[in-house]
């Protein structure tokens, strides 16, 4: 067992599989935007069109995508996906193929992927608290989102590219040496889910 | 290396080895935590799903298709007397502003000519507009509640729909609460049998055939009024047109 814990220990800090999964969760991510990006242009063109994703009056990516915390920036959000996650695909099929880039490059990834993440989030609670229904797609981006903040952070706290304070970066790569990250993702997304179930659960189940 | 210097890398290699049991016993406290809360919320979000799940017994029926009692034979809900010569036909939806709109221009001259026993009206409540109340479902709420009156006490029918109009929530909202609906059945003189029946849901069903009915009907939004049958083509929102149109009917006999 000990042997088995200690691979996937290995497995779980190896360059392949954190590049791997930020590869997977921003190809997901860009499905989604891509997706939301077309209802959103078939919306504007006939504003009454029926979407494959609205299923009924909770899951509802109409509803969603009508309302105006959809166009933050005057368009569709899902525009700002279909820019941005290329970038991430880009960087982590490189740094899968061995490249290195500097401390600043990394950082400035970190700092605008953090912006991203908190627009991703602005908008989760946005449909939880106000607009009162749940779009399948925007979800698929929330959690891919945070997938990709979790292994990018992962990456930069491990080399050390946040220009952290000595203690809270040793502090801080103890916690991840111990996949204390994991964990915690692992909390969140449940959380998340939990706070869906409740709020949902009788229209999503019933 | 003296015995002294040996001695003391030991020593201080015992003291690291001290210090890397006791991070590791902390680290395996805070791992054990976390698969605590993991595996509360694993079960928290299983029970609240099952709960979800089989909490739907409330609507009494089991969501089995009942239709209410009363209701013409076309299966539109009557209010006025069924020997009126004009029939106005609204199909509504009590979240649609239009709607009510509509009924603050013409809701007086209605009942007028509901009165006059030159009209009757048939009133088809949908709820395509469940989207827009938050996840609260008002229009199905709304709408089982009228259902509910028509079936145990079909001559308040008329007075909850302009109840329900006056106090009509903003569109968007999460709209009146289950009890707000009751109050104001009761201040429209339903009876309290009528109104302690709104919450076991039982037209629920029928409110979504009826719903899913107009628009394969060719139900395009609401208001939508038909005079005798036919489509009414003018002005909705202005008292006037809409009577005209009823006493040009009546005259005509059709």
């Amino acid at each position: 067992v000990t042997g088995l814990l200690s691979t996937m220990h290995r497995i779980r800090h190896a360059n392949a599989w954190i590049f791997g999964t930020m590869l997977f969760s921003s190809v997901l991510s860009l499905i989604a935007s891509f997706v939301l990006a077309v209802d959103a242009v078939k919306l504007a063109a006939d504003p009454t069109a029926e979407l494959s994703c609205d299923i009924n009056e909770v899951i509802s990516c109409g509803t969603v995508a009508a309302a105006w915390q959809s166009q933050l920036l005057g368009f569709p959000n899902a525009f700002l996906g279909l820019i941005a996650e290329p970038v991430v695909i880009t960087i982590a099929v490189a740094c899968l193929g061995g490249v290195r880039f500097p401390r600043w490059f990394m950082f400035a990834a970190q700092v605008v992927y953090t912006i991203g993440l908190g627009l991703a989030y602005w908008l989760f609670y946005q449909s939880m608290a106000h607009i009162g229904a749940l779009c399948p797609w925007c979800l698929l981006v929330t959690v891919s989102t945070t997938l990709v903040f979790a292994t990018l952070t992962h990456i930069n706290i491990r080399d050390d590219n946040l220009f952290l304070p000595a203690r809270l970066h040793d502090a801080l790569a103890g916690a991840l040496r111990a996949n204390l990250d994991l964990i915690v993702v692992v909390i969140w997304l449940l959380t998340l889910t939990l706070a869906v179930v409740v709020k949902y659960g009788d229209l999503l189940f019933g | 290396m003296g015995k002294q210097q040996r001695t003391a890398s030991r020593e201080a290699r015992k003291a690291q080895a001290a210090i890397a049991a006791q991070r590791g016993r902390r680290i395996n406290w805070v791992l054990a935590v976390g698969g605590l809360i993991i595996a509360g919320l694993v079960a928290a979000i299983g029970l609240v799903a099952f709960n979800a799940a089989t909490d739907d017994e409330p609507t009494a029926g089991g969501g089995k298709l009942i239709t209410p009692a009363n209701l013409t034979a076309a299966g539109a809900i009557p209010v006025g007397a069924p020997a009126a010569p004009v029939t106005v036909e609204i199909v509504l939806d009590y979240m649609c502003p239009a709607c009510g709109r509509f009924e603050q221009a013409n809701g007086d001259e209605l009942d007028r000519l509901v009165r006059a026993g030159t009209a009757k009206v048939e009133l088809r409540p949908i709820s395509f507009l469940d989207r827009t109340s938050q996840g609260a479902r008002y229009s199905t709420r709304a709408a089982n509640a009228m259902a509910t009156v028509a079936d145990r006490n079909p001559e308040k029918a008329w007075a909850f729909n302009s109840a329900l109009y006056d106090n009509q929530p903003e569109e968007g909202t999460r709209g009146l609460s289950n009890q707000q609906i009751a109050d104001l059945a009761t201040q429209a003189g339903v009876s309290r049998d009528a109104v302690d029946a709104f919450h076991e849901r039982v037209f629920e069903p029928w409110v979504a055939e009826v719903t899913q009915a107009a628009f394969d009907s060719g139900v395009e939004g609401t208001p939508r009024v038909r005079i005798n049958g036919v489509v009414f083509q003018g002005d909705v929102f202005r008292a006037g047109p809409l009577t005209q149109a009823v006493e040009a009917a009546a005259r005509s006999g059709t």
